[in-house]
């Protein structure tokens, strides 16, 4: 079976239902993408398929074919991260990390759709990506930082920190 | 040079080089071993933490495992200020098991929001002792006096304008003497403390390079999962396996203590064949557990209990009193339910076994992997890989010791990894509680409290289970394993002390104070959970606090102040927060806003909590929050802690909850055990205060007020009293009883 992975054509032998994730992660080797509970319910597997974000842990490998797939290590090019990855350096979204991988597949599509989304727009695209260290409010003004970036304009001015305090610096 | 290869010379370097917990006495017969390694390599290794590199680079070796709570970025700081290196030149390795590295209670552990307490101290000593030596090798190749050098920006300066970098000294390094008690810097030299707020790991967690323990590669490896019986400790009795073992790729299917282990070349062919086993169980070890029947009885437990608290007379006081308030407060068994599944790669080589685990306790891995295998804990090797979320489970390594048997038996390396369902299900919850508390209140003072504290105990769920994996350890590290496990889970006359944290030490003066505690005992294991015994008696103290403040017809604050010694950490941080939250300000139309406070792990922590409740569903809002944790080394790691230590225990406060009927727990996934998403996130405000106390902890402490703040916003907004987690629940229940 034929695969297009990161803009690279990749030979795999595997059964057609076998879960888009475990493809890549062990015959491609692409382990970015994580499997968080195999039920389509946190997110953490989301990758690119055609552009649309999937669960590849839901996802028979069979009915993907010759769609290109983009996995969170597809999205940096050369020269520098993704605008949506900067923005979460910059407002230091991790923690443990594991579930960002999927927040960022998640927000690339959203920021594709949407240039200049609304925190509603982010509920909505955001919400089915869960985060047991509780990163939702550094997402959030990461989705609108990630939208300037990409030159969206200004975007929604993220909410204020404490008592607007510059970043970085105590209240 | 391979992590493993430098902790294998640091081991034989450094092994007898005499108390090297603080990792810098090393002198002596090691100094040999320093030199040689420096001329062969380049390499200074200054001590057990630090080495600097030919290049010039910082290698830190970071004895405490990444679980998200920011340590490794944390230990950098401490390491590149006493250097005088930006950030961005320390390279982290995390330690593996390392028989000179059990720095907490005799062992390598993580846990009690410690890290950053135990580091700030030892950190900076071994990042001072590798400058002083970096300097006096300087000045010695100049002929100088080395109090006329200086570090600053990776090179070692004279005041008469010579300059070496810190790589070029390396091999003269090495010669000199190791300092006992090196300089640390003043806090006013501080350029890295307080201010450094990058992150060392987020560039690998946005471009998915960063290796957590499930993406691990061995050579060889093969894959396994394994199914666990419907009931906890449930064996597997007939087995049918033969169409899953004639799968493609199968290597072995088979029973075992655990359950039923399926092995196979990769992982998707084992979860493929897993689906064709069936199999008949065994009763399992809570066979007819019904938690609704558990917290019944413990809500009406009335026996006297074991008396840990008694000051004044609160009986008295209370019966005397014009108003009384109180009640059952409740709480159920939680999941951990880290993002990363359970999951551990093993290799055994006869009686040795290599472990590549996400762990926060190589040392229990090595006991627990030892006694699984009947070796000496002593040959085997862990290897400690990022966490995707802890929370106190990867304490528990069960599933390396499931993982160790399994790579025994197909005699090749073996990485197993749980599903979602096995990891929400295999125990060490945190315990149930019921907490009857009962309160006196004379006009507008407060006469006494008296609360009885029932809860499952960990300690001793952690006695039975550590009694398991001890027979393991050798009789030496034995000996002082138990002691300072016994110290750390003990069960004086003061009780179970995770049981009653929070409340037995309270900082409110009550007059008459009475705390009593009963354990209740049950087969499903419990264990620590972020923020262990605060998780609950925040919320039951600071309710109760609540109650007699609205009894007293005072103003929750003010009845606080009132309570709280002058001066203390806990006033400063209310008067904060009052002022952060205008409190006294009254809240618009349909919100209600919720004060509570705790003092844990020595770091205080006050939240104000504005809710509303739209369509019978409490919503919070926004959470205002205070915290005094001593020096802030990285404030927006502190912060990040704060917001993720809120929101998860919004999650536990509002929703979750474990319950088990007739031995079997009804949550499996995150579908019936769910976490608060990103529209139901508040937004979090939080103050840290400036402190020149050492640093305390962070990684727990935003967690324990939550709870009650909400429930007494929902309070405030209904005049209807929240007593049991998960608190929608309560809601959705009130009044039908």
């Amino acid at each position: 079976m034929k695969l297009v992975v990161n803009g690279r054509s990749v030979e795999v032998a595997v059964p057609a239902d076998t879960p888009l994730l475990w493809v890549l992660r062990e015959e491609v080797g692409l382990t970015g993408t994580k499997f968080g509970c195999g039920k389509a319910m946190c997110g953490a597997c989301t990758v690119h398929v055609d552009g649309q974000p999937k669960r590849s842990c839901v996802t028979a490998v069979g009915d993907v074919g010759d769609k290109p797939i983009t996995t969170i290590e597809g999205l940096a090019s050369e020269a520098a991260l993704h605008p949506v990855q900067q923005a979460w350096l910059e407002e230091n979204v991790p923690q443990c990390g594991y579930c960002q991988s999927g927040q960022i597949m998640s927000a690339v599509v959203l920021l594709r759709a949407r240039p200049k989304p609304t925190d509603a727009e982010i509920d909505d695209a955001m919400s089915a990506n869960l985060c047991r260290c509780g990163t939702y409010p550094r997402i959030r003004k990461a989705v609108h930082r990630a939208a300037e970036l990409l030159g969206g304009g200004a975007g929604e001015a993220p909410p204020k920190t404490a008592a607007g305090a510059p970043k970085g610096g105590r209240p | 040079m391979s992590g493993l290869s430098r902790r294998g010379f640091l081991v034989g370097a450094l092994a007898g080089g005499g108390a090297l917990t603080l990792a810098v006495s090393c002198g002596g017969s090691s100094g040999a071993t320093r030199v040689r390694h420096a001329d062969q390599t380049g390499e200074l290794v200054a001590n057990l933490y630090v080495t600097v590199m030919p290049d010039g680079r910082i290698s830190l070796i970071v004895n405490k495992a990444e679980i998200g709570q920011g340590v490794t970025t944390a230990y950098a700081t401490l390491a590149a200020e006493e250097l005088d290196v930006p950030l961005d030149r320390v390279d982290v390795q995390y330690a593996g098991s390392n028989p000179e590295m059990r720095t907490s209670f005799n062992m390598q552990i993580t846990g009690g929001s410690t890290s950053t307490k135990e580091g700030f101290g030892a950190l900076r000593r071994a990042a001072a002792a590798a400058r002083e030596m970096l300097i006096a090798a300087a000045a010695a190749s100049w002929k100088v006096p080395a109090s006329e050098c200086r570090a600053e920006d990776g090179f070692v300066l004279h005041s008469g304008g010579k300059k070496l970098g810190y790589g070029e000294l390396t091999k003269l390094a090495a010669r000199e003497r190791v300092p006992g008690k090196p300089r640390l810097k003043s806090a006013k030299e501080w350029k890295l403390i307080g201010k450094a707020d990058r992150r060392v790991d987020a560039r690998a967690k946005v471009d998915g390079s960063a290796q957590f323990g499930i993406d691990v590669r061995i050579p060889d490896m093969v894959h396994a999962l394994v199914i666990h019986g419907p009931v906890f400790g449930a064996r597997p009795d007939k087995v049918s396996a033969e169409a899953a073992r004639a799968k493609p790729g199968v290597i072995d299917v088979f029973p075992f203590r655990w359950g039923v282990a399926v092995v196979a070349e990769k992982y998707w062919q084992a979860l493929a064949a897993s689906r064709d086993v069936t199999a008949t169980w065994g009763k399992g070890d809570v066979a007819g557990l019904d938690t609704e029947k558990m917290q019944q009885a413990m809500r009406a437990y009335d026996d006297d209990g074991t008396g840990v608290v008694d000051s004044g007379n609160a009986g008295k006081a209370i019966a005397r009193a014009q108003t009384k308030v109180g009640g059952v407060y409740e709480a159920p068994y939680l999941a951990h339910a880290p993002l990363e599944p359970q999951n551990c790669t093993v290799r055994v080589d006869g009686g040795r076994a290599e472990v590549w685990a996400p762990t926060q306790s190589p040392t229990l891995v090595q006991a627990f992997v030892a006694e699984a295998l009947g070796i000496d804990s002593e040959d085997v090797l862990v290897h400690t890989l990022l966490s995707g979320g802890g929370f106190g489970r990867r304490s528990i390594p069960d599933v390396c010791a499931q993982a160790a048997v399994i790579a025994k038996r197909v005699k090749r390396p073996v990485k197993l990894i749980w599903s979602r369902e096995s990891d929400m299900t295999q125990g060490f919850y945190r315990p149930v509680y019921a907490v009857k508390v009962e309160g006196g209140v004379e006009g507008n003072k407060v006469t006494g409290a008296r609360m009885h504290c029932v809860s499952q105990s960990i300690a001793l769920s952690s006695k039975s289970m550590l009694g398991a994996a001890i027979p393991g350890v050798p009789a030496p590290l034995k000996s002082r394993m138990v002691d300072s496990l016994l110290a750390m889970f003990s069960t004086n006359t003061m009780g179970d002390l995770f049981a009653t944290e929070g409340l037995r030490d309270t900082p409110y003066r009550f007059g008459n104070f009475e705390l009593t505690a009963s354990p209740v005992q049950t087969k499903m294991p419990v264990s620590a959970w972020r923020s262990v015994g605060h998780s609950v008696t925040g919320f039951v103290m600071e309710s109760f606090v609540d109650e007699l403040a609205h009894a007293a017809k005072r103003d929750p604050l003010e009845l606080r102040r009132q309570l709280l010694p002058e001066g203390s950490r806990q006033t400063r941080v209310l008067d904060a927060l009052a002022a952060l939250s205008k409190w006294g300000t009254p809240p618009p139309a349909g919100v209600g806003r919720g004060l509570a406070r705790q003092f844990s792990f020595e770091t205080e922590v006050g939240e104000v909590a504005d809710v509303e409740i739209v369509d019978g569903r409490i919503k919070v809002r926004r959470v205002y929050c205070v915290v005094d944790c001593g020096v802030a080394v990285n404030p927006d790691v502190v912060r990040a802690q704060m917001e993720g230590g809120i929101i998860f225990g919004l999650s536990a406060a509002l929703d979750q909850e474990i319950t088990l009927v007739d031995g079997v727990v009804q949550q499996t996934n995150y579908d019936t055990f769910p976490s608060l998403r990103m529209f139901e996130a508040p937004e979090i405000i939080v103050q840290i205060l400036e402190s020149d106390h050492e640093p305390t902890g962070v990684g727990e402490p935003g967690l324990p007020p939550i709870a009650a703040a909400v429930a007494n916003a929902v309070f405030a907004l209904t005049g209807v009293r929240l007593r049991r987690m998960p608190l929608q629940r309560a809601w959705n229940e009130r009044g039908a009883k």
